[in-house]
């Protein structure tokens, strides 16, 4: 009975969300106050049903409810508790309803903190976040219902796929869903001030937090779905510019251009029109992602969900809310009154810069990712886009804005002096110089273009800390005094900081791994050593085990620096019983920032085996960049002052940052 | 009743929550700029907080104050045009009342009587092992835990064989026979279950496996009649048409006039006299459903069922014929419907995605000889 309370509890969901869509903009054309506050009440109540079924669907798992399914399909009795919840979302009809979770979450989070929003832009709002909730509920009831009963219900569970029991997949579609969804909160705003013909600079102040918290949990889902393609797939990649990943990566650049500009236009009023577009393009990317994903239209290792009458649904889905949103822009754009006015050296034209190129480099992303699927559908021709095209196209665009990043913040507001700023960002240019020159005598012999890449890194986390430097006044003024204006600094100056050096740390790691990592592959048998990245690996056998629903065979390596025997490695293959899948454990150390990574091939003869060993230096400092933009995008959101941006005649830099700061 | 009692339950919950705002209504709301005109002070105070603490300069922070100030003059100025609301619509909020209450039942009832299943019971795995009762599953479930720990008790496996065969688990059900035979010695029962599960798994054709099978039963008990009767379809499928003719007559013959298979082998035995083509209604059928659905039809609509699944196949190989199973589905059942030529065809098509020499093309040229379709010339 649980299960069918669940059940009946998203369909009521479905009903609310419908009465949460309809009313509050009515009361928002009427002014009629009754109409509007049941927006609020409704969206609560709307979350509390979804997440009623999606607690009774994580029960059904929880017990092996074998009736139900969804279950079925994607569980197994002998699976590990955390493996039974996370497969939940580990499939289609349940990431679904996580899909619908936070988003009715975050209609909800409007509604209890939304008391400062003027009542008729809150309804307006709410009301939007409905009809994307309504379209959801529906196409979750009627083609993808995760409530489906089987019956008689079968004895054993078909089990979730083996690449997806693992810890990092438990935890990534949560973090990149609250990423995807939260942009939604974005459109919304965006859609309510188009309907009311009306926006301004607290328009801004208001979307700041949303657009912020989106932004970072997105980050922090690429950045993990990235990690455990690394270490889970077994090929040693950390990107491969998968559509999938393209999928998620498109919003985050829309994500970071929207908010960059908002941030613009919550100090100066300006690019106001923009940002209602950039808002509307960040969600509609996510929407676009949610199709090209769940709708079984690519082929690739991430696409777990295939049924056409979805595709069809959700098309239909992506359609009307894109739509209908350029629709409505067309419409309404030349109704909103632009704002102010800038030079083009200033602030405002640093992050200009940076909206174009992210912007463009959206669009290349998205090409590359639709291409295939176009000429699939008209030619029938099967092509893949593959890296190269990437990374000449993204990479060559990435240039100049890595190079602009450190201006960015040092610019003021209104009109700025490129001289000066020049000026002060001698010494990151000069540190970032050195570093490089120093790693490339270092590792001896690599390319120049990495040379060029590391001293890049290293100049965006030098400029970012100038940036930090100056505004304290260190040197100019007591050391106890330039503490003093440091730590009072606002909190949203260091986010950008952080951001900032989060991205140059990362860029350090992607050029380090990319020019300096070594890959062997090598029959061994036991006893037969291999060199890699300094280090010596000695292959000592195969040993068998086994774990609750899978068998293995791990091969044990010893690792040894100069002869003396440090450290030592497990790396196993494994077969899922259920599925009779195969998948790799690759075993990897840490030394530092840097990795060895061993992954098992095919056993060829007695006793031998093909063994992938890669060194790859500095790795984690790709993803540890990331952490650092996260970091920089929680310290942000904690700051709750305003923002002013005080326009300057002279040269100096101002008050509040750039970047994930906002 | 108690599910339609919570179900009544919490859709009342959700209507009062609902309807109470509605209730409530009765001041107009505040103007819609005042908001932003408390926005634009705060950020006065800001400026003033920064000029203070010594971040920005005086000549900054004025001419950041002058454009503030203009927002706020702006911002105060519209407050002005907007006329103050009327006194809220009565009509209007009756009205949403009633959308309230109507929507909520309605939406709510018509789409969960459509994709719900009212009065099914969860049923947590725990709870069903503890106390199985009738449910198959939960039974094969055991006893399969149990053969998994103990995989040479041949009783385990003698038992579960016909259980796979009735739940549709062909497969299963060739390993657990396999499994009982190897430990437990052959029997009829269990060399006919055997060879009969191995004729559903090639969709209804008595494979030369299958017919080794039936030959050993019917020298341990030479009257089984399930044994006689695959063997002389075997016959009947291979063309022998004579000598099927004298085995299912002899069948006949020595069956109890009240045998249930005693219509089936008439049937059999009629198609033979009578000559007609594309007889042989395979006893087995791809998946249980289709058994299901076969078991109601008659004889000519079960053919025409199996014709437009071979057809089907046969358009779906067209269209992609990188599928090693489909062909060698394809070439059995036109065996089965006593096509042979056209089994001969679907060879030589099959062979072309899957070369004679690959390991694909060998195991179709397998399949062909043993269902005795002429290979030559099919391999050049």
């Amino acid at each position: 009975m649980i299960i069918e309370l669940g059940h009946y509890a998203l369909v009521l969901a479905l009903a609310t969300a419908v009465i949460q869509a309809a009313l509050p903009i009515l009361g928002a054309r009427l002014n009629d106050r009754g109409l509007m506050e049941l927006a609020s009440s409704a969206a609560v109540a709307c979350f509390l049903l979804v997440a009623f079924a999606f607690a009774v669907l994580t029960f059904a798992y929880v017990t092996s409810d074998f009736s139900v399914r969804n279950v079925w399909e994607n569980s197994h009795s002998l699976k590990p508790l955390i493996y039974k919840i996370s497969g939940v979302w580990g499939n289609h009809e349940g990431s679904m309803l996580l899909w619908l979770l936070i988003l009715t979450f975050f209609s909800a989070l409007v509604a209890a903190f939304g008391r400062n929003l003027p009542e008729t832009l809150k309804a307006n709002v709410l009301a939007v976040q409905a009809w994307i909730a309504s379209a959801f509920a529906l196409f979750i009831l009627l083609t993808s219902n995760p409530f489906a009963r089987l019956i008689p219900a079968p004895g054993e569970g078909k089990d979730l796929n083996p690449i997806l029991q693992d810890v990092g997949l438990a935890i990534h579609p949560p973090l990149l869903y609250l990423g995807y969804v939260g942009f939604s909160v974005c459109f919304s705003f965006a859609i309510a001030a188009l309907i009311e013909g009306r926006i301004d600079a607290a328009w801004a102040r208001w979307v700041r937090p949303w657009t912020l918290a989106a932004w970072t949990f997105l980050t922090a889902g690429i950045s993990m779905g990235s990690y455990w393609a690394y270490y889970e797939l077994g090929w040693g990649g950390w990107w491969f510019w998968d559509p999938v990943e393209n999928a998620s990566f498109m919003p985050w650049l829309a994500g970071t251009a929207l908010l960059h500009s908002a941030l613009v236009m919550e100090k100066r009023e300006a690019l106001k029109i923009w940002t209602v577009l950039l808002a509307i393009m960040t969600f509609s990317l996510s929407l676009l992602g949610t199709f090209l994903v769940r709708s079984g239209v690519l082929t690739s290792v991430h696409a777990f969900a295939t049924d056409p009458t979805r595709g069809v649904f959700i098309l239909a889905i992506l359609v009307f809310f894109i739509g209908g949103a350029f629709f409505l822009f067309a419409l309404r754009a030349s109704h909103l009154k632009a704002g102010g006015i800038f030079a083009p050296i200033s602030r405002e034209g640093a992050l200009v810069f940076n909206n174009l190129i992210l912007t463009t480099a959206t669009v290349t992303v998205l090409t590359g990712t639709l291409y295939p699927l176009v000429l699939e559908a008209l030619t029938g021709d099967k092509i893949s886009v593959g890296p190269p095209f990437f990374n000449m196209t993204f990479g060559l665009l990435m240039l100049p804005l890595l190079f602009a990043v450190p201006f960015g913040p040092l610019l003021a507001w209104k009109r700025g002096d490129l001289a000066g700023v020049s000026q002060r960002l001698f010494a990151a240019v000069a540190i970032g110089l050195l570093f490089g020159t120093a790693y490339y005598y270092f590792m001896n012999g690599g390319p120049v273009l990495a040379l060029f890449g590391i001293a890049l890194g290293v100049y965006l986390i030098g400029g970012s800390l100038t940036d930090l430097a100056l505004r304290s006044g260190l040197g100019k003024v007591a050391g106890n005094v330039a503490w003093k204006r440091f730590s009072g600094l606002p909190r949203s100056a260091f986010g950008t900081a952080l951001a900032h050096i989060g991205l140059g740390v990362t860029l350090i790691g992607v050029v380090a791994v990319t020019a300096f990592e070594t890959e062997t592959v090598v029959e061994m048998k036991p006893g037969m050593t291999v060199e890699a990245g300094g280090y010596t690996l000695r292959f000592d056998g195969m040993r068998n085990g086994s774990g609750p629903n899978y068998s293995e065979e791990s091969g044990h390596f010893t690792i040894s620096r100069g002869g003396v025997a440090i450290d030592e490695v497990w790396s196993s293959k494994r077969l899922y019983q259920a599925r009779r899948m195969p998948t790799t454990e690759a075993g990897i150390r840490t030394f530092g920032l840097s990795q060895l990574y061993v992954s098992l091939g095919d056993q060829i003869s007695e006793g031998g085996i093909v063994v992938r060993i890669w060194w790859k230096p500095m790795i984690l400092s790709i993803w540890g960049g990331t952490l650092f933009m996260m970091a920089g995008g929680f310290v942000s959101l904690s700051d709750r002052r305003l923002r002013v941006g005080a326009p300057a005649r002279a040269k100096r830099p101002k008050t509040v940052p750039v970047g994930a700061a906002e | 009743m108690l599910f339609w009692i919570l179900v009544a339950i919490l859709t009342a919950a959700v209507a009062a929550v609902l309807i109470l705002p509605l209730l409530r209504a009765g001041e107009v709301p505040s103007s819609p700029h005042s908001h932003d005109v408390e926005v634009y002070r705060d950020q006065l105070d800001e400026l003033k907080r920064d000029q203070d603490s010594g971040l920005i300069g005086s000549d900054d922070a004025e001419l950041a104050r002058a454009e503030v100030a203009r927002r706020l003059l702006a911002a105060g100025e519209s407050d002005r045009n907007v006329a103050p609301a009327g006194s809220p619509r009565r009509g209007v909020n009756r009205v949403a009342q009633v959308f309230v209450l109507l929507c909520l039942p309605a939406v709510g009832l018509c789409l969960y009587l459509l994709t719900g299943s009212p009065g099914v019971p969860a049923q947590p795995l725990a709870a069903r092992l503890a106390d199985p009762n009738t449910d198959i599953n939960i039974l094969i479930a055991k006893a399969e835990n149990h053969l998994a720990v103990k995989p040479d008790d041949g009783a385990g496996w003698d038992l579960l064989a016909p259980i796979y065969m009735r739940t549709g688990r062909v497969e299963d059900a060739v390993d657990a026979y396999d499994r009982a035979i190897r430990l437990l010695g052959p029997t009829p029962a269990r060399l006919g279950g055997y060879a009969e599960a191995l004729v559903v798994q090639s969709d209804g054709l008595v494979t030369t496996k299958a017919q080794e099978a039936l030959r050993q039963a019917l020298s341990l008990d030479p009257n089984d009649p399930r044994s006689e009767f695959y063997l002389a379809l075997g016959l009947k499928q291979e063309g022998k048409k004579a000598e099927a003719l004298t085995a299912f007559n002899r069948l006949a013959a020595t069956s109890p006039a009240d045998a249930p298979w005693l219509p089936l082998v008439k049937q059999h035995v009629a198609e033979l006299t009578g000559g007609g083509a594309g007889s042989g209604a395979a006893p087995g059928n791809p998946s249980a459903e289709d058994v299901a659905a076969a078991d109601s039809m008659s004889a000519g609509d079960r053919q025409e069922m199996i014709r437009g699944m071979v057809e089907s196949l046969e358009s779906r190989l067209k269209e992609n014929p990188d599928n090693l199973e489909g062909w060698a589905r394809l070439i059995r059942s036109h065996v089965v419907l006593d096509q042979r030529d056209k089994a001969a065809a679907a060879l030589k098509e099959g062979l072309k995605a899957f070369p004679a020499n690959g390991d694909g093309g060998k195991q179709l040229l397998a399949l062909a000889h043993e269902l005795g379709i002429a290979t030559d010339g099919v391999t050049q």
